[in-house]
């Protein structure tokens, strides 16, 4: 059952963050719903429509820019009171506009998340999190990761309220009081969470999550421990989870979850009806994809009376609805009164518009005027242009180890100009349509990487990824220039860190051999600390709480390992991998001789480490050579397949395969493109710093080494290293 | 808008990209025809029922097809099929092959039709710098050369006088228009020419290597677009049925869009798995009318008419968006006048200043280039540059990026165009306050770049001791002309530090008109001498580059109006390098044919091997067999060796014939107007008769 829904387009707002749009609850039934939006200039309003005109209930003075909007009210009662957070105030509003409460949190963190159930009020800044009740501070929890949501259980139905808070080391963390009372590890970073069919399911200890990689899940939180439902995996490489939302688009009963992306997608899922075992993670029913990140997306009536709709925002503002409502004009003759009447309203709307743009060109251009003759003049005037919003997201895919950075600006991008002081190559993203142009780097500047992207029309939204090297640390920035007079861009640093491959994991296994490098000397925690966060990404801002503190890496490339255990005057770094031991060493080396501290450093070095960290990646490479090897095949066998009839009974069953799979095969190798490479370039590298820590010099035996990688046999090339 | 496709069908080969055609072979019935893997054509006649598909062995690399009427006589298409060099035309219905041609020069593309004031139609054949025109009969009655390996043909009515004119692509990024064998204009594209297409009303379109599609309007390009992905092929077709035809484009991610000519904006679109290998249009559902047909690598066919559209998309609600948009895009802007003066600015007469130089050298790039200066008026500094030009970079920008602590008021660019052409260049500044500021003011500026820019004014040492060059290397000719206009076109070509004025300095020494006049500059790429005299009437261009005389001669005679113009050439080097490449060319024919007739031997041998082999085998003589197996791929191994040492021999072959048809056609470029045309006549006559003194005799005076 696929649904069919239509795109009506609202209204235009100013910028708004994730899940700052609520409907209003129904006075019953089907009847019209209104919306509540409030945007970056700190709006506030609540509009309905009427016949496709947009009625506004009221709308508050700009301010400043508001971070969530929450609906609550008393347990048990409708939830129609609106409550907006923004800077460090919570205010709350009726439905009709009054506001009733204006709380200043006094907090020194801005509030970015907010969470209202009942009396009690959840708000976090980006470390901070604090619980009010009645507006009174009642308890509070510091993360050393930065929070990216909060949220309660059903606190009616568990008669006690559990907070939950979605942590950047991949984690939800269950508090009681002030106490983390479970901690639940997640493959990647929560980035939305929500209440199953709204209200936590039937023991209302049921939450959605959605993560940064794009994957859903769905867990049961109890007292004792938590049970994963079910996973929907993110197998297209679809966008982070911005928003959900619980309804029935299906008209079958049982409430479907809208899911809103930061790619621009809005999905429909219907949800298995029971959650007992075994149960099959949900359907997808509808996609739509719109050329901006979606922020939030609610289910519920807007437009027409009686008709079910998905009701969107984006982040440059849009406000628009996917409906089920037939819009488009039927062509036979009778109905064409009540169609036209309805193309007039439109012709009308366009007209309203028109005149308004209109009337906004003409003020531009005065202002234009005004601006020029600015510049002419030797005046000592000075041009200002205000900072430009630009949302911007750099992350690890986990998959392939490949970074990805989606750029993101309120109006179209004209141009974007990358430039490295590390090596980076560039990949080609296929939703991106902008051409990019490389410039030549001289090798006597620091450059190592100048490109420039044209964006074609209408482009706001840029995806980029590309690839690092690991041993070199360094920043790319982008310069982005939007499509706006007067011209100007903005510039944004990405730092690349040295082990910019490595990616925080939960669990650290203890059954591989591993080399270990420890250090003494006269450090402080919070200065090795800084020492870590300068190597690897994912470091937490602050110090970490525990002594010692402890932090486990595994490389998304190889699959290595790596912990870091350290306090005051001491540390101690274990890896599989020997390339990753002695990039450390060598940095932490340089970093303490800067800041004249006296370490002590000792590696040992296990020689079962290059035997299980090898037998770690054969399968990897035995899988790529093989697609390589089938992959140049595929042109000579079906050049056999033209010239011979029966290609059937000629073929050996093995390169019939390759026939048949051809188009897989192709798929997979443009997929894994120079993953091979990549690999033996690392078994090089490898080859070279295991030798080093031996002291031995093995650069004249690289080319036999080559030789063993390009005809690959597991044993020759673990003999290489047992020389 | 999506266009959904009228039918849907797989040919179930492979297709080759842009060898792709459909004929009428039997003067009604539509047959798609494709070069696919193993030499083959493929020929698809839907309406055969028992005999869909057939195949024609080629036996050697299928480099062009076409079908068309060549036969004014009958009312059946003929099969064109190009290899890398002959042409065969061949008649599907009868089964037959009504012609073969060795074509040396390769055939690199093939177009059908009429040409001018011709006959009969021809088949146009595109190679390395030739091109060809065949009838029906074989003759080649059209013969001329161009600047470059041929890439595209299309024929069509440019000028609008009624009659044909050819427009060729070649690598060398130029559309050269051929009105009969005379060129009537010369356009530069910014990347070799792939496509082309041509429309009803004197427009044509094109695309290049690097993604590039546009339009021109008799000579004047009306737009262009650039994508990331590949152009594959080029179709006009009417797919709206507005009774205007729309550029439709396949493209490398297997996307096929429809554009308005006149716009580029795109109208529909459709994607397919694989690559578009071939757009053609005919009638292939039995319609009545043509259908657009989309034809991709895999050999899935997609055909599209006005049907496919689906027209009644809410054009309001579009509307309503691109309004919304734009009153957001103009409330941006109105807030960025009305600025907060809180944050850092730069002052609002803040300038950027430029200066386009030459140099020999310099610390930031070794050897000859432009330098291109740009410095701001105050304190402000100037972050990064991004130059964008065509066809001078690797890519389309440049970008200067400085160290952050090496940023300052001022920035040069260095700038090495590889051909004299005239450039426009575009700026693009970031400008700053401080250098590590968050937002920058971004200067956008263009600037025209002189067609001899690489080129630097050598002082008076340098002329005397290159004097010698005008008697040796030259080109010289008549012209009455004032000095100042003379002057007027230096000055507007070249980059020169100062206005060059030399008439006003010798009006003491000479008298009027016939005063002497002289420049002396240093090519920055390879430092070569150019100097230029003008005495009593006659001005000689010294320089041993041939090509750099003919372009000089070219610009002038364009710039002073000069319509026909006979010249006088004298290039030892070039000359020199003629008969060597025609000796060469005999040396290599020679060896072609003693090698074809070894492979010819070698082939006997290995089928009489197979024989005996298979002859021992069924005897049970394994020991036997073994031996003339063991000789049999010997032979086979020799044969692969002369095979390697054959492709060699062949390609050196192409070589020395794509120099002489340069040399050729640089030695036509030396003149102007009929002289230009009468000289590619000449020499084809006198490379016919083998006649080495005589070619080199044309080309010095331009006459037989």
């Amino acid at each position: 059952m696929a649904l069919e829904l239509t795109r009506v387009d609202y209204t235009l707002l100013g910028l708004t963050s994730p899940q700052c749009m609520k409907l209003l609850p129904s006075s019953g039934g089907k009847s019209v719903q209104k919306a509540v939006i409030g945007d970056q200039d700190g709006v506030l309003q609540v509009l309905s429509l009427k016949i496709g005109e947009i009625q506004i209930s009221f709308k508050t003075l700009p301010g400043e820019k508001i971070t969530r909007i929450s609906l609550g009210g008393a347990l048990g009662t409708v939830q129609d009171k609106i409550f907006s957070s923004s800077k460090t105030e919570v205010r709350g509003y009726t439905k009709k506009g009054k506001m009733f409460l204006s709380f200043d949190t006094s907090l020194t963190e801005h509030i970015k998340l907010m969470h209202i159930s009942g009396s009690d009020l959840l708000v976090t800044g980006d470390h901070v999190y604090n619980h009010y009740k009645d507006c009174k501070d009642t308890s509070s929890y510091l993360s050393s990761d930065k929070i990216s949501d909060v949220i309660a259980l059903n606190a009616e139905k568990l008669h006690k309220l559990v907070p939950v808070l979605a942590c950047e080391d991949r984690c939800l963390r269950v508090l009681d009081e002030s106490q983390v009372a479970q901690t639940i590890p997640l493959d990647s970073n929560p980035t939305c969470q929500y209440l199953y069919h709204n209200n936590g399911g039937d023991s209302g200890d049921f939450l959605l999550y959605g993560t940064e990689d794009g994957s859903i899940g769905l867990l049961q939180i109890t007292k004792c421990g938590h049970d994963v439902k079910w996973v929907i995996k993110n197998e297209k490489q679809e966008g982070g989870v911005v928003s959900m939302h619980c309804y029935d688009m299906t008209g079958d009963g049982v409430a479907d979850l809208l899911v809103g992306r930061g790619d621009g997608l809005i999905q429909v899922y219907s949800m298995p009806t029971d959650v007992g075992e075994d149960i099959q993670p949900p359907a997808q029913r509808f996609s739509y994809t719109c050329n901006e990140s979606v922020t939030s997306v609610q289910g519920g009536v807007l437009g027409n009376t009686g008709c079910d709709e998905i009701v969107a925002t984006t982040y440059t503002g849009w406000f628009f609805g996917l409906t089920t409502a037939v819009v488009e004009k039927q062509v036979s003759g009778d109905s064409s009164s009540a169609n036209s009447k309805l193309t007039n309203d439109d012709k009308l709307k366009i007209i309203k518009l028109r005149a308004e743009v209109d009337d906004l060109e003409q003020k531009v251009m005065k202002e234009r005027e005004k601006y020029e003759s600015a510049t002419q003049e030797d005046s000592p005037g000075f041009s200002t242009i205000p900072f430009l919003s630009i949302t911007d997201k750099m992350w690890l895919s986990k998959e392939d180890a490949i970074y990805q950075l989606n750029l993101e600006v309120q109006t179209a991008i004209d141009n974007v100009l990358l430039q490295s002081d590390v090596p980076v190559v560039l990949l080609d993203v296929e939703k991106n349509s902008a051409v990019v142009s490389y410039s030549s780097c001289d090798s006597s500047s620091e450059n190592k990487l100048l490109a420039t992207y044209r964006c074609q029309m209408n482009t706001t939204r840029l995806e980029l990824r590309f690839r690092t090297q690991e041993g070199q640390q360094g920043t790319l920035m982008a310069y982005i220039t939007p499509l706006v007079q007067p011209k100007c861009c903005q510039i944004r640093h990405y730092p690349i860190k040295l082990l910019s491959l490595h990616t925080r994991c939960h669990q650290f296994d203890s059954t591989r051999p591993y080399n270990v490098l420890s250090l003494k000397g006269g450090f402080s925690l919070a200065e090795m600390h800084a020492w870590i966060s300068f190597c690897l990404p994912e470091v937490p801002e602050k110090v970490p709480l525990s002594d010692p503190a402890v932090l486990v890496f595994e490389s998304t490339f190889v699959g290595s390992m790596l912990r870091c255990s350290y306090s005051k005057g001491e540390a101690e770094f274990q890896s599989d991998n020997i390339c990753t031991i002695s990039i450390l060493k060598d940095v932490l080396t340089k970093e303490a001789t800067k800041k004249k501290i006296k370490l002590d450093i000792s590696s040992s070095i296990n020689n079962e480490s290059i035997d299980s960290l090898l037998r770690l990646l054969d399968p990897k490479i035995d899988y790529y050579s093989n697609l390589e090897k089938k992959c140049t095949l595929i042109e000579a066998l079906k050049d056999v397949e033209t010239h011979e009839e029966n290609v059937a009974e000629c073929l050996m069953p093995e390169y019939k395969e390759i026939l048949k799979n051809q188009s897989q095969l192709r798929a997979e190798h443009s997929k894994s493109s120079g993953f091979l490479d990549r690999l033996k370039a690392f078994i090089t590298e490898l080859f070279l710093h295991w030798y080093k820590f031996k002291g031995i010099n093995v650069k004249s035996r690289i080319p036999l080494l080559v030789e063993i990688l390009d005809n690959y046999n597991f044993e020759e090339l673990l003999s290489a290293f047992k020389q | 808008m999506m266009a959904i496709p009228v039918f849907t069908l797989h040919l179930n080969y492979q297709v080759l990209p842009g060898r792709i055609t459909i004929g009428k072979y039997d003067g009604s019935h539509c047959c798609l025809t494709a070069a696919t893997t193993g030499d083959k054509v493929l020929i698809h006649s839907p309406h055969k029922r028992d005999k869909e598909f057939s195949l024609l062995n080629i036996n050697q690399n299928i480099t062009a097809l076409c079908a068309g009427r060549l036969n004014p006589e009958e009312e059946k298409d003929i099969l064109i099929v190009g290899t890398k060099g002959s042409l065969l035309a061949y008649h599907v219905e009868n089964n037959s092959d009504i012609f073969y041609r060795q074509v040396p020069d390769g055939v690199n593309a093939i177009t059908i039709g009429r040409l001018g004031l011709l006959e009969n139609p021809l088949a146009l054949v595109g190679g390395n710098c030739s091109i060809q025109g065949f009838d029906a009969k074989g003759n080649d009655p059209f013969w001329t050369v161009t600047g470059d390996n041929v890439r595209s043909l299309a024929l069509l009515d440019v000028d609008g006088d009624g009659e044909n004119e050819l427009v060729v692509g070649s690598d060398d990024f130029e559309l050269r228009i051929f009105k009969e064998d005379a060129i009537m204009a010369e356009l530069t594209e910014t990347e070799a020419i792939t496509a082309l297409a041509a429309f009803r009303n004197n427009r044509f379109a094109y695309a290049l290597a690097n993604g590039t599609v546009g339009v021109y309007d008799k000579l004047h390009r009306s737009w262009r677009v650039k994508s990331k992905n590949g152009t594959e092929c080029l179709a006009c077709f009417d797919l709206d049925g507005d009774g205007v035809e729309e550029l439709v484009t396949g493209w490398s991610s297997g996307k096929v869009d429809a554009r308005s000519s006149r716009t580029g904006e795109v109208l529909f679109r459709d994607v397919l798995s694989q690559p578009i290998a071939g757009l053609v249009c005919g009638d292939y559902s039995k319609a009545g009318t043509s259908q657009l047909i989309a034809c991709s690598y895999s050999g899935e066919v997609r055909g599209y008419d006005s049907s496919s559209i689906n027209k009644d998309e809410s054009l309001q609600m579009e509307t309503v968006r691109d309004l919304f948009a734009k009153k957001q895009a103009l409330l941006l802007e109105l807030k960025n006048y009305t600025s907060d003066p809180s944050s850092i600015g730069i002052p609002a007469n803040t300038r950027l200043l430029t200066e386009i130089s030459t140099c020999q050298s310099s610390n930031q790039h070794k050897g000859g280039h432009i330098v291109l200066a740009l410095s701001t008026n105050n304190l402000t500094v100037i972050r990064a540059v991004t130059v964008f030009a065509e066809g001078i970079f690797n890519g389309e920008t440049f970008v200067v990026h400085p160290r952050l602590n090496e940023v300052s008021t001022s920035l040069t660019v260095p700038l090495v165009p590889p051909k004299d052409n005239p450039l426009d260049i575009h700026i693009r500044a970031f400008v700053g306050a401080i250098p590590t500021t968050e937002q920058l003011h971004v200067f956008e500026l263009t600037r025209q770049l002189p067609r001899f820019s690489m080129y630097m004014l050598s002082g008076p040492a340098s002329a005397k001791t290159n004097s010698t060059l005008l008697q040796t290397s030259f080109v010289s000719f008549r012209l009455s002309e004032r000095v100042q206009r003379i002057d007027m076109w230096v000055n507007q070509n070249f980059l020169l530090p100062h206005e060059y004025n030399m008439a006003s300095s010798t009006v003491n020494g000479g008298g009027g008109g016939g005063a002497e006049w002289s420049i002396c500059v240093t090519s920055l790429r390879d430092n070569a001498p150019l100097l230029m005299m003008y005495d009593a009437g006659k001005l000689t261009v010294g320089t041993e580059n041939m090509s750099l005389a003919a372009d000089i001669v070219q610009s002038l005679a364009s710039y002073l109006n000069i319509t026909q113009l006979q010249t006088y050439a004298e290039f030892p080097k070039a000359f020199d390098q003629l008969k060597d490449c025609l000796n060469r060319v005999a040396e290599l024919q020679q060896n072609a044919t003693k090698m074809a007739a070894s492979v010819a031997d070698s082939s006997n041998l290995i089928r009489s091997l197979v024989v005996q082999a298979e002859d021992a085998r069924l005897l049970q003589c394994l020991k036997d067999m073994r031996e003339f197996y063991t000789e049999l791929y010997q032979v086979n191994e020799e044969m692969i060796n002369t095979h390697t040492v054959r492709r060699n021999n062949h390609e050196q072959l192409l070589e020395a014939l794509r120099q002489i048809n340069l040399i050729i056609q640089q030695a036509a470029r030396l003149r102007v107007g009929k002289p230009k045309s009468d000289i590619v006549n000449f020499s084809r006559t006198a490379i016919a008769n083998n006649n080495i003194n005589a070619l080199i005799k044309i080309i010095k005076t331009g006459e037989v």
